[in-house]
């Protein structure tokens, strides 16, 4: 049986069809640092224009052999299309990230999402960049899916009012935030079907900003289960749910939004429980996600030997496919890139789960 | 006319359940009333705060309402701070507080502020994604005994590291206190700080003690 190309393995893995290896792949942000040195860019300048941030996409996934390459790279794009301005931090030599210095709107009374902004944010800089990007990718590397992700509409929604303010306004403005929310998820449900129609192989919902470390579960499932099931919806698969945080208290809820949705995977960060998490949501379930996006490719400290352990712990949680629990830091040390993408591929060569080997 | 133990409860009742205008209507009586404002602010808000705390580690709470809470607490300490006198506030120091360059997560910073603000200290705020050397600079400008960072990320926690050596070389008589998730106590010894606190509770506690060590400390170099 001849190795499957990146696209295939990653069609077949969501679709819980036997494929030949453990995958390696991601569905948020994924931009390296020695790609894009290797191309002659610095960090700030691949954020705002389409073709650095497809050549520094590919890039990343060619050079550490990755399933797929990831396009948008940051959180700040929605928002700054709803008229907000944003520090790229062009003068730092560090790795920042770009964040939202000052928010239009101080307070939840004044959030004015227009019909006009939910039908044509794609048409608005920055997001116009994104199909761009999206399609540079699909020409130059049609043998790698491309993933895509929007953020769930209560971080969104902390991304354009301070999170606080919304955190509050949940108790004490309960129906100006529900109607909030159904705006962002209106806008969030276009944003996806415009990077699917550019090509996106699959996509992914984040909503860290309801980790059981600052919403209940039960607000969660009056107030954020419905509106991620809905946007999920409104998506073609494959699709997949992540949140960051603490999500044990979560995870049957978090399944269920997936399959009401015709979804395909659930993803956490390392704060999860897996076996637990295994044990709850039984084998038909595809679980990713739960590897120390930090400590393992990045930290100084960890040598190779400890970055191939920490990994196998990763696989050995059972999880479908090694998948980073948040957007892979940026400046990762390349040896353990290297070692945990060929440690992920031997390390068990049976099938996991919820899909088969060839 | 609400007894001074009425008042107490009213204020520690109206932070537990986030009653503002509870707390500002005890908050005025006490001080029309002329109860000790200081003991208003210990015995009734910060009695309230510590009972919000347990509800919040028995996830009993969560952060909405702790910040609710936080709200009504500082609508009673704004009415009662003023009427504090500054006798009773002598021993109670200054602390620079921030979140760190790159770093936006704001929420736990906050608390920890609120708590050195209910202690009656000094609060110099620089807000959250704080340029490196801001920190250095505000220290000097206030000459503050504390400056605690936070950070929530394991990449902008490495700033943190070389705020502390810019502070230490220009002024090694700042006790300095880190904070945030990935910060553990290894790691803030590792940069060099003189403290650390795994939550908002603990870290005024924290505040003191290094103080107390940072004058020891002297007092033994003057001796
Ligand atoms: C809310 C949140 C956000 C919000 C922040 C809004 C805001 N105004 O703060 C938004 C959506 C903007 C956001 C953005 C991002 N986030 Co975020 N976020 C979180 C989240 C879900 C909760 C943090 C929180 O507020 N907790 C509640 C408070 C009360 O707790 P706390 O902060 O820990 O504070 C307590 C203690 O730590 C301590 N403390 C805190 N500071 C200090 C200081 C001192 C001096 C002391 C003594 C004590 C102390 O006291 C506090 C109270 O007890 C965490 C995940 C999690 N569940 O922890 C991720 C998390 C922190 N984010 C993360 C990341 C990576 C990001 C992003 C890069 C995007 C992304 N990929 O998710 C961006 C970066 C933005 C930036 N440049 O800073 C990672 C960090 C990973 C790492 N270790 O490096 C986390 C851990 C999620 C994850 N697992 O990946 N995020």
């Amino acid at each position: 049986m001849a190795e499957l190309t990146p696209i295939e393995r990653v069609k077949r893995f969501f679709n819980r069809e036997p494929i030949d290896k453990m995958p390696f792949f991601t569905g948020m942000g994924m931009v390296l640092l020695p790609a894009i040195k290797k191309l002659g860019y610095n960090f700030p300048s691949v954020h705002r224009n389409a073709e650095k941030m497809a050549r520094s996409a590919i890039e990343s996934a060619r050079m550490f052999n990755l399933d797929s390459v990831v396009i948008p790279y940051d959180m700040c794009m929605e928002s700054e299309a709803l008229g907000n301005e944003i520090s790229l931090y062009e003068d730092s030599e560090d790795i920042l990230y770009p964040t939202i210095p000052y928010k239009s709107w101080q307070e939840v009374d004044q959030v004015e999402i227009t019909q006009d902004d939910i039908d044509n944010v794609m048409d608005k800089y920055p997001m116009n960049l994104l199909p761009e990007a999206i399609k540079i990718v699909k020409t130059e590397a049609p043998d790698l899916p491309v993933g895509a992700w929007q953020l769930g509409p209560f971080t969104q929604c902390g991304q354009t009012i301070e999170l606080d303010k919304v955190l509050k306004a949940v108790f004490k403005q309960t129906d100006l935030v529900e109607s909030i929310l159904d705006k962002f998820s209106d806008m969030i449900i276009n944003i996806g079907k415009a990077l699917q129609a550019a090509g996106a192989d699959f996509i992914t919902l984040r909503e860290p900003g309801v980790a059981a470390d600052l919403l209940s579960p039960k607000t969660f499932k009056e107030l954020i289960q419905p509106r991620l099931t809905r946007i999920l919806a409104a998506w073609e698969p494959p699709k997949v749910l992540h949140i960051c945080g603490s999500t044990d208290p979560l995870v049957e809820m978090m399944w269920q939004c997936v399959v009401d949705s015709g979804g395909q995977g659930v993803s956490f960060d390392i704060k999860n429980n897996l076996l637990e998490t295994r044990k709850k949501l039984g084998n038909a379930a595809i679980i990713l996600g739960n590897f120390d996006v930090f400590q393992l490719p990045c930290a100084e400290a960890t040598t190779v030997e400890q970055a191939v352990e920490g990994i196998k712990t990763n696989i050995d949680g059972l999880v479908d496919a090694v998948w980073p629990g948040c957007d892979l830091w940026p400046d990762i040390k390349e040896e353990n890139l290297k070692a945990i993408e060929k440690t992920a591929r031997e390390y068990k060569t049976g099938p996991t789960p919820a899909v088969g080997r060839l | 006319m609400a007894t001074k133990e009425e008042l107490l409860e009213l204020l520690k009742d109206g932070v537990i359940n986030y009653k503002e205008e509870q707390v500002k209507e005890a908050a005025q009586t006490a001080v029309d009333d002329g109860h000790p404002a200081l003991e208003m602010i210990m015995d009734g808000l910060a009695a309230g705060m510590e009972v919000v705390g347990d509800l919040y580690e028995r996830h009993e709470y969560f952060v909405p309402e702790v910040l609710m809470c936080a709200d009504a607490l500082y609508l009673g300490l704004d009415i009662l701070r003023p009427h504090v006198p500054k006798s009773d506030s002598g021993a109670v120091a200054q602390v620079v507080i921030g979140s760190i360059q790159g770093d936006v997560h704001d929420i736990g910073k906050n608390l920890v502020k609120m708590m050195f603000d209910v202690a009656g200290w000094e609060v110099h705020d620089l807000g959250r994604d704080v340029p490196l050397e801001n920190f250095v600079k505000e220290q000097l400008r206030t000459d503050a005994e504390v400056v605690a960072m936070s950070a929530m990320m394991t990449t902008t926690m490495l700033g943190m590291k070389k705020v502390i050596q810019m502070i230490k070389e220009k002024n090694p008589n700042v006790a300095i206190m880190l904070g945030g998730a990935p910060v553990t106590q290894d790691v803030a010894n590792l940069f060099g700080a003189d403290g650390y606190a795994e939550s908002a509770g603990n870290a005024v506690q924290e505040g003191i003690k290094m103080i107390g060590r940072l004058r020891e400390y002297e007092k033994k170099k003057a001796d």
